[in-house]
């Protein structure tokens, strides 16, 4: 009884005007400070135990998500205030798509909701200078949706201050092979040559009916090689020998023009870095887990698997705010000057 | 508005000069008991509740504007273009603004600065006595829970959790970029350390991560050095050994004690995999062109890469997904370790450990045994 009555009477003096005030005081000057310091490029957020919040505090589900995007805008604000650029958030993924059905489905309201007042107030965006956009599998996203989904990422498209990645319909597996698909088809589309009045099909005509039987014996040199070479092809599933374009798609695709691929083995980290879905954002510097649950979860791994500090904290992400992600900042700026101080001596004793 | 801290304000900074404090003023570094959600919103909760009303009639009780003037006290200050338009109307109060502007925020500036060493002064004390807190935490782990060289003695441990990992990896560091042998050594003895734990725990799949990997050089060095620590752990009927990296066949162990050995039939084996940082991004790279080649071929269509199709291929080649991934470094921090197997992976790390010690290893597994998978569901 004497507990209710303490947290009652802390509840009412933190909500007092003076105390809310400080409180609110407090905040500016921390967010305020680290900003000072070096400062991430890019957060990861996987916002997980917004159902175990629920479960824990007795209210529905959705309630629980509902909890969960007031944690996003606030930890957001801190974000930008202190000069991240890009924050990526796990809203949902593809696995999610198994969950009992009206909970999908709240889900996709409440995304519905949210991004319907974000263009509503959209200069209220402005303010922070913030693009959203949006990850993934978005041909999964009900048509309902999906429609609101395109106008707040036109509307917010513009700014250019700091970027929202919401990885809707998400798996970093399939982001992985979306990259390499698109980089296969970028590598296996010829770029058609500038269009011209002249066709080249006419031109070789001309000269072949010009020079007559010179060029015959000549071209019968030029691709005897390979013709067999073709063969070799063939049998060799994954050898990378192959450095020049290939002659038979000439024959499929016509005389009207050569096809000549980018050589593949041109293609590089960089390359499927750029095919991602988080193509242009900066390296991710800092990757935070809710609830105590420690693993990826598909979730981030191109992105993450290099340098980037992964925390896993304990708390669920309704409750994440400010005093969770100070420490997480901190301990990051400390490790970033440390790392300063350990890479000096090295350079200085090379030199 | 003009009070609130703006963005611009911030990247004014270059580095920060740290400067002796004139005096003492209160410290913000300990946060204040912000637990109860409610109260640790920047929002009033007056205005919160008012949100939360509205959101639970679906945001039909509020007009949109009445929304906006909602958060309008919230927001940073609107985006300088603005604040010239508005200051060039009236040049007179611009210039008063600007001078009292530059004053306030001069003096708000050094105020962050010397918040900032504050912060940082007191977290580096912290991060010492964490350090040492746990330094002295690991210490006992260690005392009280020793292999002693003993597989009995790991089975004790082993025997009262309920499930075991398939498949172990580990992330290994080498030290001094390699250049003395010692950091070798080092590395190879870790490794047949955790692969006779691994033995005696009964786990038979182990894959040891290297970045640079400079095993791969040694795989036969390594393969002996591992039997060597399995036969002082097991005695005359060690299980064997195949140690293996991608794209090379594995060596398998003791052909010559095969006949000697009385159970051979019993007889373990332990499969050992060293991957190393090119297993990972460069991996997935090579596969990306093969898959390009075949295509400018005309052998494969684009749409016939599926996560399917990649997934078969990276795990026949490299490796399948491990169920458990051991650090022993201090933080979490994946070195390049191959993105596409660690998926599901839980990954288990001492806070500021040191070095490869048997105490990792166990709490791994302890925890292990607890993680339980939902699968988004």
């Amino acid at each position: 009884m004497s507990d209710l009555y303490l947290s009652r009477i802390r509840n009412w003096f933190l909500s007092s005007p003076p105390a809310e005030w400080a409180i609110n005081r407090l905040r500016e000057t921390l967010i305020g400070s680290l900003s000072q310091g070096p400062i991430p490029g890019h957060v990861a957020f996987e916002m997980d135990g917004n159902r175990r919040y629920a479960r824990s505090h007795k209210i529905e589900t959705v309630e629980g998500h509902h909890l969960g995007f007031e944690a996003l805008a606030r930890v957001l604000e801190i974000c930008y205030k202190c000069g991240v650029k890009v924050v990526t958030v796990y809203a949902f993924s593809l696995e999610n798509f198994h969950r009992p059905k009206y909970e999908v489905d709240g889900l996709m309201q409440l995304a519905k909701v949210k991004l319907e007042q974000l263009i509503q107030h959209g200069e209220l965006l402005d303010r922070y200078g913030a693009s959203v956009r949006v990850l993934g599998r978005l041909d999964l996203i009900p048509p309902d949706v999906l429609e609101v989904v395109e106008r707040a990422v036109a509307a917010t498209s513009h700014n250019k201050t700091c970027v929202l990645n919401i990885c809707f319909p998400y798996t970093s597996r399939e982001e992985m092979t979306t990259a390499i698909r698109t980089t296969v088809e970028e590598y296996s589309t010829t770029p058609r040559p500038h269009s011209t009045p002249f066709s080249q099909s006419r031109i070789t005509q001309k000269i072949l009916s010009k020079q007559g039987d010179k060029n015959e014996s000549l071209e019968s040199i030029e691709e005897s090689p390979s013709q067999p070479d073709d063969n070799d092809q063939d049998d060799a599933v994954s050898t990378a020998t192959t450095l020049h374009s290939d002659p038979s798609t000439q024959k499929s695709e016509g005389s009207e023009n050569v096809a000549i691929y980018p050589n593949a083995e041109t293609i590089t980290p960089e390359t499927i870095d750029k095919h991602l879905y988080t193509a242009g954002c900066p390296p991710l510097d800092i990757f935070v887990r809710t609830s105590g649950v420690e693993r990826l979860s598909d979730f981030m791994l191109w992105q993450c698997h290099q340098d980037t500090h992964i925390f896993f904290l304990k708390c669920f992400w309704p409750e994440f705010d400010l005093w969770h992600f100070l420490p997480v900042l901190v301990e990051w700026q400390h490790r970033q000057k440390q790392k300063q101080r350990d890479e000096k001596p090295r350079r200085v004793k090379q030199a | 508005m003009e009070t609130n801290f703006s963005k611009g304000d911030a990247n004014l900074g270059e580095q920060p000069r740290l400067r002796k404090p004139p005096h003492h003023q209160h410290q913000p570094d300990a946060p204040a008991g912000g637990d109860q959600l409610l109260y640790a919103m920047p929002f009033s909760a007056k205005d919160l509740q008012r949100y939360r009303k509205d959101e639970r009639f679906s945001h039909r009780l509020m007009t949109p504007e009445e929304r906006v003037n909602l958060l309008k006290p919230y927001l940073p200050s609107p985006p300088p273009r603005d604040g010239a338009r508005r200051a060039s109307l009236s040049q007179v109060s611009k210039e008063e603004r600007k001078g009292k502007l530059g004053v306030r925020r001069f003096l708000r500036r050094h105020f962050h600065i010397f918040v900032y060493a504050l912060i940082h002064f007191y977290f580096s004390i912290y991060i010492r006595l964490r350090q040492a807190y746990h330094a002295i935490g690991n210490r006992f782990y260690t005392v009280y829970h020793h292999h002693h060289h003993s597989p009995e003695l790991i089975q004790r441990d082993i025997k009262d959790l309920g499930r075991l990992p398939k498949h172990l990896s580990v992330i290994l560091t080498l030290e001094d970029q390699g250049r003395s042998g010692a950091g070798l050594e080092k590395l190879v003895n870790e490794a047949a350390d955790i692969a006779a734990w691994c033995a005696s725990a009964g786990i038979d799949q182990l894959s040891i991560y290297e970045r640079t990997g400079i095993l791969k050089g040694y795989v036969k060095e390594t393969h002996q050095t591992i039997s060597h620590r399995l036969q002082t752990y097991f005695g005359p009927s060690f299980p064997s050994v195949s140690l293996g990296a991608p794209h090379v066949p594995p060596i398998q162990s003791g052909l010559l004690s095969l006949s000697n050995s009385p159970n051979n039939e019993s007889r373990k084996t332990i499969s050992i995999l060293l991957i190393s940082a090119e297993d990972g991004r460069d991996s997935i790279v090579d596969l990306t062109k093969t898959l390009a080649e075949m295509s400018q071929r005309k052998k494969l269509q684009a749409a016939d890469i599926t996560t399917e199709l990649v997934d078969a291929e990276l795990s026949e080649s490299i490796m399948e997904e491990p169920d458990l991934l051991v650090l022993f470094s201090p933080h979490v921090e994946l070195a390049g370790y191959p993105p596409w197997q660690i998926r599901l992976t839980e990954i288990f790390h001492v806070p500021d450990n040191q070095g490869v010690g048997y105490q990792v290893f166990y709490r791994a597994m302890c925890r292990f045994s607890k993680a339980q998978m939902r699968m988004g569901r």
